[in-house]
């Protein structure tokens, strides 16, 4: 196996990069247990609490991590001048991150109207479990996404 | 196995540690915000399976590939010093989750938790920072 030394100035940018993602799964598996656990609260208060503690987690931690992830994965293609490039792990990696992006967009819409709905004193509701259960898409995602950076398929 | 299956779980186990981190970290903040033992109670389950599978096959697949890959040692300074730190953190992290066990009868000195849970997320970053520059690596 031959590998390669990358230059130095790649590796601020994949620091970033690298961290973000960190912080992004880190957040998100916060986001989970959260959630699952205020589905199998059977006190109505405990489980709105869980689902506000995971709902403020995907609004406060995973979307700074996201954005920080995913404008560092730009900055680390553009010095690897692989912006136009064909390579599937790049595709794999871009596509995972722009749908999870979308799916993030709407955790957080679903999740801000359960928790309004629920502050009215209205319960938790379907709204809360769909947006609740988006954070297990989004995980999936990243899994594949971890796996096609670290293998890179060609 | 081959290199990149090895480069993946190790870094997928890397990923793990760090999300039990963060699920320290939620426990501490919900211990410290309200203080909300619910929250605590019902995560530091999860964290603790989390930083035991994480940190184990972060280290065993890190070593694996250290002795797979003839580019690398297990005497070079950057792999020496990662497992110095991981050895390090593993100590904080077993401290942390010890901390919580008496949750809820207010025994947890929330100062001390605060500079192990920092010291923690220092050494994850150094740990970070250690494999991505690889320092001293030709």
């Amino acid at each position: 196996m031959i590998l390669t030394i990358r230059p130095d100035s790649w590796n601020f940018p994949l620091l970033l990069h690298v961290g973000g993602a960190m912080l992004l799964v880190a957040s998100i598996t916060v986001a989970i247990v959260a959630f699952v656990q205020s589905w199998r609260e059977v006190d109505p208060e405990g489980s709105a609490r869980l689902f506000r503690f995971g709902a403020l987690t995907m609004f406060y931690a995973a979307l700074p991590a996201f954005l920080v992830m995913r404008l560092a994965a730009q900055w680390i293609l553009s010095r690897e001048h692989l912006e136009d490039s064909n390579v599937s792990w790049i595709g794999i990696g871009l596509g995972t991150s722009d749908v999870s992006g979308l799916i993030l967009i709407m955790t957080l819409i679903l999740t801000g109207i359960a928790l309004r709905r629920s502050r009215r004193g209205g319960g938790l509701g379907k709204l809360a479990k769909v947006g609740g259960a988006l954070p297990l898409l989004l995980m999936a995602l990243y899994l594949v996404a971890i796996w096609a950076m670290t293998t890179k398929p060609s | 196995m081959g290199y990149s299956t090895l480069l993946f779980l190790h870094v997928l186990g890397a990923f793990t540690l760090v999300a039990s981190v963060g699920v320290f970290l939620a426990i501490l903040l919900a211990v410290r915000r309200q203080p909300d033992t619910l929250v605590a109670r019902r995560m530091l389950p999860a964290a603790r399976v989390m930083w035991a599978v994480g940190g184990l096959s972060a280290l065993v697949f890190g070593i694996w590939l250290a002795i797979h890959v003839s580019q690398y040692s297990l005497t070079d300074g950057w792999i020496l010093g990662a497992i110095v730190l991981w050895v390090i953190a593993s100590a904080i992290g077993g401290r942390i989750s010890a901390g919580y066990k008496n949750l809820g009868d207010g025994s947890l000195v929330q100062s001390q938790a605060l500079v192990t849970h920092g010291l923690l997320v220092a050494l994850v970053l150094l740990l970070l920072l250690d494999m991505i520059y690889k320092p001293g690596a030709g």
